[in-house]
């Protein structure tokens, strides 16, 4: 019979059991009545002699009916009390349970906001790509606005295909205006990402073509309730965005954040306008080389994106055949969003990824400790499920029983382990601080993630549930019953323990390792000398495009707030500069061409570079190891000028005296003037490479963002810090400073998340340590009760106590021995997996594996040492007599 | 119509009998019934309707099949027939049984020495 028939027969089953028992009644009571009863008392006797009807209907009922609601409460019930009856046992099984499934879904949340949901709130994001221009050595680089147009116009395997400048811009009027992350974007950016507005309309999507076209503004959801209170008037407002007035169009929707992963943009205006209101980098529109676009592109329907990519590979290589010198060498690729090289996800994919696998690893220990405890529970319970097959329980009902007991410790564990997760997707800013990316979006618990901690549960309802439940439903119950006084296990149940646990020390080895290797990564990393001074040294940040200066006024204002800061008291040295070294972005760099030197077929010239004020090197403590540091006078009207790396007049250089060597750059050549030593630019882990500082009153620099750097007392570096900000509002109070901070906690931004990644992998650790003993505990302990006869024969027959211990510590060898075999050779095979990630120490770093292999063997003998001691007071008479 | 000192049945017993019963002929519940205290001459104390929850048990498990008919009393009634693996269970059953019985007979027949 399949399900299916039963389910619609059961209603007519059901109606055939009630006419069955009238008949039955009926046919007694004709019997009775032809044995002289009246008919009134014979359908009494008949009734009385038939038993409780509606109880018999029920029973007949319940023999066709599945699991029902009902029986599962019986099952839960019955459940909770035997849970209730080891309150040890189940807090141990729950707590851990939550704290692995906190971990996993913590870092889940942190993942889907940066990685798995890069742009929420489009529509079919999965087709959504990214288009990427690279270089003739292979790196990526952003995507010029004509090369973009190309694309869009002679692309096939696409939807279609939008643009978006990421910027930052001043919104409203000038001394109250406020900063904002925006989007400067192609006019189809909304539709190609299938975005519908909240209110008002997006951009007209034909008017790409013509520059100052659109002067309109599309605001986030956000902004519009922070700044405009959610009044739908907002539409058709004349709003100043760095000075210029644009019209407000329209409202993204609510869960709309703009296409950078795990950013909140606020607000998006046309490229075509970026005449209007970045009036200094107009010209991107026209100059194919000024490349600065990310571009999204959908993937057509039909057509795969294999073959997309292929087509972007192809005309990439194409149009810089046609574009000549401006793109020599250079070609196109496309990649999934969480790949993409712009945005936060490039640099944190990789410590979530380690997080992610050390969460797995983590659940995977906890539920093989679940597994074990339950298992010795299945076991001492052996006596009571033998009794009830005996008694006629099927074994599926048995079965359902134990999983029901493993669903509602999962439920349990899961559900506080949510709570947690509420609160420890906060700890976010501790991964990535908020000054780093002030405009990050809190990763939130959202439906996705309560839903990755439901499969969670039952996925460990099956893995820790699964193997109990079997062994204690396939036991025979003659067996168990009579051999039951003595209460022993069956070999089978003691080899999966003994499994189950060699699991448990092998993964903890692993977490331990891994632990290891990385907090000495990051300890390594800190011990790495920056090559400039961060002690007493603060910064403060700020962008006069927002204060809509121009290139003349922008010079003198930096100057006259540097000779500002340097009269409050204290300040030792003053300087300013487009790029602070150690920052979390990528910088700038300009193509080079240097007298005398050959570059090798396909060598990337292109070298990065700070615009840099004098006394920078002063400042920041630089050794000049040659020539002369910059000057004031180091202008538009004088000769050009560059101090260069060491690293830059050894690669470059080799051998000649740089000082006068001439470099072609921004389409003029400067003048070597000095040598700075080396410093770490981008990262602490960085080889010295070439890098170059040139002074910012001589070059064209389309963003105005600058920071101050000023130097003071170590002890009194706040106060440095506020020097800074008055001095800026002494020369100009409209111009905001952000980002004022000593600059130890500016460098200190990148190694917040592999440091932060780094105490999660040691908590990890401790935790699977902490489980690993408790499995071992209970193994050992559970055979020292049921060898408890052996052993007092052994005394008996004058063991020592020596002796006892060895038969309880041997065991207890053998799955440490396991353990670390199996979690050595994992170790040593994740080592190589992570290699890339690790800076200062071997994937086999002798000492760290000596370290785990030290720290298991101590826990081993933690958790044997309460079963020896219990061993070691067996007392013979009692045992031997006790049976 | 049971005798006082009749016996409640162990669990299983009541489908044994009822199987049995059918293999004899195809019968409906109540005929079971009356056959039952009949042929146990009411020394088993087997209330009426528990024997309804029996049959349905043994029509889930294929042991016995059911189809309408009337009674030779002129009644719509339902009336069970034993299957095959009904007949296979039963002889299982009887000889398991038989064991048990044998094994607490011995026990019980001891002599005291």
């Amino acid at each position: 019979m399949t399900l299916l028939d039963r389910l619609f027969r059961r209603r007519r089953l059901y109606d055939d059991l009630s006419e069955e028992i009238r008949a039955h009644l009926e046919q007694r009571a004709d019997d009775l009545v032809a044995r002289g009863m009246s008919r009134k008392d014979a359908l009494i006797e008949a009734r009385r002699a038939f038993g409780n009807v509606t109880n018999i209907q029920e029973q007949g009922r319940d023999t066709w009916q599945w699991p029902t609601l009902d029986s599962f409460l019986r099952d839960a019930t019955f459940a909770l009390r035997q849970l209730r009856r080891t309150p040890a046992l189940t807090a141990i099984i729950v707590t851990t349970l939550a704290v692995g499934i906190a971990a996993s879904s913590t870092v889940f949340s942190w993942t889907r906001a940066i990685l798995l949901d890069p742009i929420p709130g489009a529509a079919q994001p999965n087709d959504v790509m990214a288009l990427e221009s690279t270089t003739p050595s292979g790196s990526w680089t952003p995507v010029s606005w004509l090369d973009y147009r190309d694309f869009r116009r002679y692309l096939r395997s696409f939807d279609d295909l939008a643009a978006s400048y990421p910027v930052a811009l001043a919104l409203g009027e000038a001394p109250r205006s406020e900063r904002v992350r925006a989007e400067l974007v192609s006019a189809n950016f909304f539709d190609v990402l299938r975005v519908h507005p909240a209110l008002g309309r997006f951009f007209e999507t034909q008017l790409d073509d013509a520059p100052g076209s659109q002067p309109l503004a599309i605001i986030s959801h956000g902004l519009w309730q922070s700044r405009w209170h959610g009044d739908p008037a907002v539409i058709g407002q004349v709003v100043e965005i760095n000075r210029f007035p644009l019209t407000i169009g329209g409202v993204a929707p609510k869960n709309f954040h703009g296409s950078l992963p795990g950013e909140d943009v606020q607000l998006w205006v046309p490229a075509t306008m970026v005449g209007q209101i970045m009036p200094t980098v107009s010209s991107l529109l026209h100059d194919r080389g000024w490349r600065t676009f990310r571009v999204l592109a959908r993937v057509a329907t039909g057509h795969t994106q294999r073959a997309a990519a292929d087509e972007v590979r192809r005309f990439g290589t194409f149009m810089s055949n046609v574009n000549g010198e401006r793109s020599t060498g250079m070609s196109a690729m496309l990649l999934p969003i969480w790949r993409s090289h712009w945005g936060v996800q490039d640099g944190l994919r990789a410590p979530l990824m380690v997080l992610l696998g050390a969460c797995a690893l983590v659940l995977i220990v906890v539920c093989a400790n679940m597994a074990t405890l339950l298992l010795t529970r299945a076991t001492a319970r052996r006596r009571e499920l033998a009794l009830r097959m005996a008694l006629g329980a099927p074994r599926a009902r048995l079965l359902r029983q134990l999983l029901t007991e493993a669903s509602i410790l999962a439920l349990a564990g899961a559900f506080l382990g949510l709570v947690c997760t509420f609160w420890f997707t906060r700890a976010f800013h501790l991964f990535v601080p908020q000054f780093a990316a002030p405009s990050l979006l809190d990763p939130h618990v959202d439906g996705a993630v309560v839903g990755f901690t439901i499969a969670l549960a039952c996925a460990v309802t099956l893995l820790a549930g699964i193997a109990p439940a079997l062994h204690g439903s396939r036991e025979r119950y003659d067996d168990a019953l009579r051999d039951g006084a003595r209460f022993s296990a069956g070999t089978h149940a003691t080899r999966l323990r003994g499994f189950f646990v060699v699991a448990e020390m092998a993964l903890a080895v692993i977490a331990l390792v891994s632990a290891g290797l990385f907090y000495d990564s990051v300890a390594r990393t800190r011990e790495v000398a920056p090559g400039f001074t961060t002690e007493g040294v603060a910064i403060g940040s700020v962008s006069l495009t927002l204060a809509g200066y121009d290139s003349a006024y922008a010079d003198d204002f930096l100057q006259r707030v540097a000779e500002r800061v340097a009269r409050e008291p204290g300040i030792r040295a003053v300087s300013y500069t487009d790029y602070v070294p150690l920052s979390l972005g990528s910088g700038s760099w300009e193509d080079l061409q240097i007298e005398g030197y050959a570059p090798a077929a396909n060598e990337n010239m292109k070298t990065t570079r700070a615009a840099i004020g004098p006394g920078y090197f002063h400042a920041l403590g630089i050794p000049l190891l040659d020539g002369r540091d910059f000057r004031f006078d180091d202008d538009s009207s004088h000769t050009p000028v560059m101090i260069v790396s060491e690293a830059f007049a050894h690669h470059f250089l080799d051998g000649r005296t740089p000082l006068g060597v001439r470099v072609r750059g921004w389409g003029k050549w400067f003048t070597i003037v000095g040598v700075a030593k080396d410093v770490k630019t981008f990262r602490l882990t960085e080889p010295a490479t070439p890098y170059f500082y040139v002074p910012i009153r001589q070059v064209y620099r389309p963003e105005y963002g600058y920071t101050f750097v000023a130097r003071g007392p170590a002890a009194t570096v706040d106060q440095t810090v506020r020097a800074i900000e008055h001095g800026v509002a002494a020369i100009d109070p409209s111009v905001p400073v952000y980002g004022a901070m000593p600059l130890t906690d500016y460098i200190d931004a990148p190694l917040r998340g592999p440091q932060t990644a780094a105490r999660l992998l040691a908590l990890l650790a401790a935790v699977s340590l902490v489980l690993a003993a408790i499995g071992l505990y209970g193994v050992v302990s559970y055979s020292v009760t049921q060898r408890a006869k052996e052993i007092g024969l052994r005394v008996a027959f004058g063991a020592r106590k020596a002796d006892v211990v060895r038969v309880v510590g041997g065991q207890a060898a053998v799955l440490l021995a396991f353990g670390l075999v199996i979690g050595l050779a994992g170790a040593l095979a994740l080592g190589r997996l992570v290699a890339s990630l690790l800076f200062g120490v071997s994937p086999a770093d002798l000492s760290i594996f000596a370290a785990a292999c030290v720290t298991m063997i101590l826990i081993t003998i933690a958790a044997v040492l309460l079963p020896a001691r219990r061993a070691m007071s067996v007392d013979p008479a009692t045992v031997l007599r006790g049976d | 119509m049971a005798d006082p000192d009749a016996r409640d049945l162990f669990p299983g017993a009541l489908e044994m009998m009822v199987l049995r019963l059918l293999k004899l002929e195809p019968m409906h519940g109540y005929a079971l019934v009356q056959r039952i205290q009949q042929a146990s001459r009411n020394l088993l104390q087997v209330e009426e309707g528990s024997l309804y929850p029996a049959l349905q048990r043994l029509l889930k498990e294929g042991l016995v099949k059911a189809e309408w008919g009337v009674s030779a009393t002129n009644r719509r009634v339902r009336i069970y027939r034993l299957t095959p693996a009904g007949a296979k269970h039963l002889t299982q059953e009887m000889s398991s049984f038989e064991r048990m019985f044998q094994g607490i007979n011995l026990v019980l027949s001891l002599r005291e020495t």
